[in-house]
């Protein structure tokens, strides 16, 4: 089913966790990155980063090679590595003037992305002669801070949402690093900076996370106007299929199946939604049955605790909600298995709770989940 | 320089709107094909019928979103209040089941419009007609009116 | 109440209320006037950080006037203090709030709501019993005047 952990009070802004998932790398809502490992039950923080100057806005993990790289709102990015016991950082060249939103490793993890509030994603890309990470930037036509980027899975394509309402396909073919891509169903020209598409989901609303299916071919996004659309290239490029619901906005997505995935955000509840072969989009169910917190008895005892506390003795006057996290999930991840099949994912939130949801223990406790 | 000439002006000079990547509003077109807001005589025909449910179809149909022109949207506006303000408070929730999503969020983007030209007894109507539509539509429905740029 | 930590950028290295600088359009609202009639009104201003609301209380006449005035201010000199309340109203209301990413971290957001809803319904009761306060010493003062002659 579920399991959660708390790391505190303060928000977890992200987290990323390490190849075999032993190793948990999360930041607390300011400069620093705390890395965490499992002994049995229990959490110990084994080693803190300190080297950004502000807020920490991005962490990955590239578990095969076993290095993280860190954005933050300090403009700068640092890559990582684990040698003699400690993490070592080697300072990113991003050329950028404002803070780094997001960052990801490209799936064969010899490249990155970071998008920043200067209108530009940089493709950072190590060069071997000089010894360090430099980056290019794609820049046009992007008209606001990029707040969410994916990469495909062939390495080269790379999604980011924007808070201009666009979500848009880009290019991000390195010639230096890589051999000349093979075409995709997003089409042929792959010169680094081409954009091959651009989806707006019509209404207005910040994209606030964007995630390519493991085929690479559906691509899907959540943005403020509480919707999730999704486009099937490997079927029609152009269609978007939008579907508004009537919960509040999601700020994060992530595929659990060719077919499925879970969206989540300030409802404080996983949802899961399935889209079919071209991209229609239907409602599965809600992951927490948000129960009324109600206590089953409501003694002398509290009623006059609640005057004594709050002023009033009403009895609706619970602060707890029903749901497991206590305030809005800021990001979805894989635990175990792929975005092809995931059986347990894990979600962080600003109440700094981590929770691992079980899907397959879940599916057969909720009626209606069906995940295919 | 601004010692000397103790002019502040030149700080209150938007320099960013020369950027170039600036975010700018998508183009929208003038309102001549779907922006021209409902058919008031239809409407008024309907509401004389005695067919208030129809007559707010009617009304929701071609919002005028897209037009630069206020005055289209002002009358756009007294055309949904005069039917709303029709309605008897049981006949809503009927009203509000028959309509599909996209027409909520429309109705949703003029009960708020209403609000803020409030008129006598207006408010207490339009309060029960939020209460009803947010019942079957949720909070999405509320945000969407927030997040739109295409209001009505 | 969907807010983010969102750096500015506009200014470097800058995090500040989207709702109060408006710097930049994209990242604002549409504003959302809620009217009882044509004296009470609230106004939610959102943006993608910020939000701030606006609440202009009834005033039926000239004491009720000069009362929510007083009260209002005697808040506003303490805003620090009431933390999420800003310390000018916005033109043409009686006071404001403004609740910016960093409340919505630290504190419940469903409570954050009800505090807004609360204070609310109690500033209207507020008011009346204040005024009927006033009524009563004056009258009282004014009969310990008379008595003199």
């Amino acid at each position: 089913m579920t399991e959660a952990h708390s790391f505190g009070v303060i928000p977890i802004t992200c987290h990323a966790w390490n190849g075999d998932k032993t190793q948990l790398a999360l930041s607390p809502n300011n400069h620093e990155v705390h890395i965490y490992k499992k002994t049995g039950s229990q959490w110990t923080l084994e080693h803190t980063l300190e080297e950004h100057t502000q807020r920490v806005t991005g962490i990955d993990w590239a578990v095969q090679s076993n290095r993280l790289v860190t954005c933050g709102a300090d403009r700068n990015a640092y890559v990582w590595t684990f040698a003699n016991g400690e993490w070592k950082p080697t300072l990113v060249i991003l050329r950028i003037n404002r803070a780094a939103t997001c960052v990801k490793w490209s799936p064969l993890e010899n490249k990155f992305a970071v998008g920043s509030g200067a209108r530009l994603i940089s493709v950072c890309y190590f060069e071997e002669e000089n010894d360090w990470w430099v980056s290019k930037h794609i820049k046009k036509p992007i008209r606001s801070t990029v707040t969410c980027i994916d990469w495909h899975p062939n390495n080269i394509l790379l999604a980011a949402g924007s808070s201009d309402f666009k979500t848009r396909v880009f290019s991000a073919y390195i010639k230096e690093v890589e051999a000349k891509p093979e075409a995709t169903c997003w089409g042929k020209k792959m010169t680094f900076n081409n954009i091959m598409a651009e989806f707006s989901n019509g209404g207005g609303g910040w994209v606030h996370d964007v995630s390519f299916s493991s085929s690479g071919e559906k691509l899907l996004w959540v943005s403020h106007n509480s919707s999730i659309s999704v486009v099937n290239a490997a079927v029609d490029i152009q269609e978007v299929h939008t579907s508004r619901t009537e919960f509040l906005p999601f700020v994060t997505c992530l595929w659990l199946t060719e077919n499925s995935f879970v969206v989540a955000g300030n409802d404080c509840c996983p949802v899961v939604f399935s889209c079919d072969g071209t991209g229609n989009i239907s409602f599965c169910a809600k992951l927490d049955d948000a129960k009324k917190v109600t206590n089953t008895k409501f003694t002398a005892m509290d009623h006059f605790r609640s005057m004594d506390k709050l002023g009033s003795s009403s009895e609706d006057n619970i602060t707890k909600l029903g749901t497991t996290h206590q305030n809005t999930i800021t990001q979805v991840s894989v635990y175990k298995g792929t975005k092809a099949n995931c059986s347990v994912f894990t979600t962080t939130a600003v109440d700094g709770q981590l929770v691992n949801w079980d899907v397959k223990s879940l599916e057969s406790s909720i009626a209606g989940l069906r995940i295919c | 320089m601004s010692k000397n000439t103790r002019d502040t002006l030149f700080r209150k000079v938007d320099v960013d709107q020369y950027s170039e990547d600036k975010f700018e509003e998508d183009e929208q077109g003038d309102g001549t094909v779907n922006g021209v807001g409902p058919n008031e005589a239809e409407v008024q025909t309907l509401l004389s019928q005695g067919k208030n449910v129809d007559a707010l179809k009617v009304a929701l149909r071609n919002p005028p979103v897209t037009s630069k022109n206020q005055a289209v949207k002002d009358k756009a506006l007294q055309v949904v209040m005069r039917v709303l303000l029709q309605f008897k408070s049981s006949d809503i929730d009927n009203a509000v089941k028959s309509l599909d999503s996209p027409t909520k969020d429309i109705l949703m983007k003029y009960i708020y419009r209403g609000f803020e030209i409030p008129a006598e007894g207006s408010s207490a109507q339009l309060l029960t007609w939020h209460q009803k539509v947010f019942a079957l539509a949720g909070l999405g429905c509320v945000v969407r009116v927030l997040t739109d740029r295409k209001r009505v | 109440m969907c807010l983010e930590n969102f750096s500015s950028q506009v200014v470097e290295r800058h995090n500040k209320p989207e709702v109060e600088v408006r710097s930049s359009k994209e990242l604002l609202l549409s504003t959302v006037v809620i009217s009882r009639n044509e004296k009470e009104r609230v106004l939610i201003e959102g943006s993608i950080n910020s939000l701030r609301i606006s609440i202009s209380v009834k005033q039926a006449d000239e004491i009720e006037k000069i009362l929510c005035h007083k009260f209002m201010r005697f808040m506003m000199m303490r805003a620090e203090n009431f933390i999420v309340l800003r310390r000018k109203a916005v033109a043409d209301y009686d006071i404001s709030f403004l609740i910016t990413n960093v409340h919505t971290e630290q504190m419940y957001k469903h409570k954050l709501v009800d505090f807004i809803i609360h204070f609310m319904e109690e500033i209207d009761k507020e008011i009346s019993e204040m005024k009927l306060a006033v009524n009563s010493r004056a009258r009282i003062s004014a009969e310990e005047f008379l008595k003199q002659f």
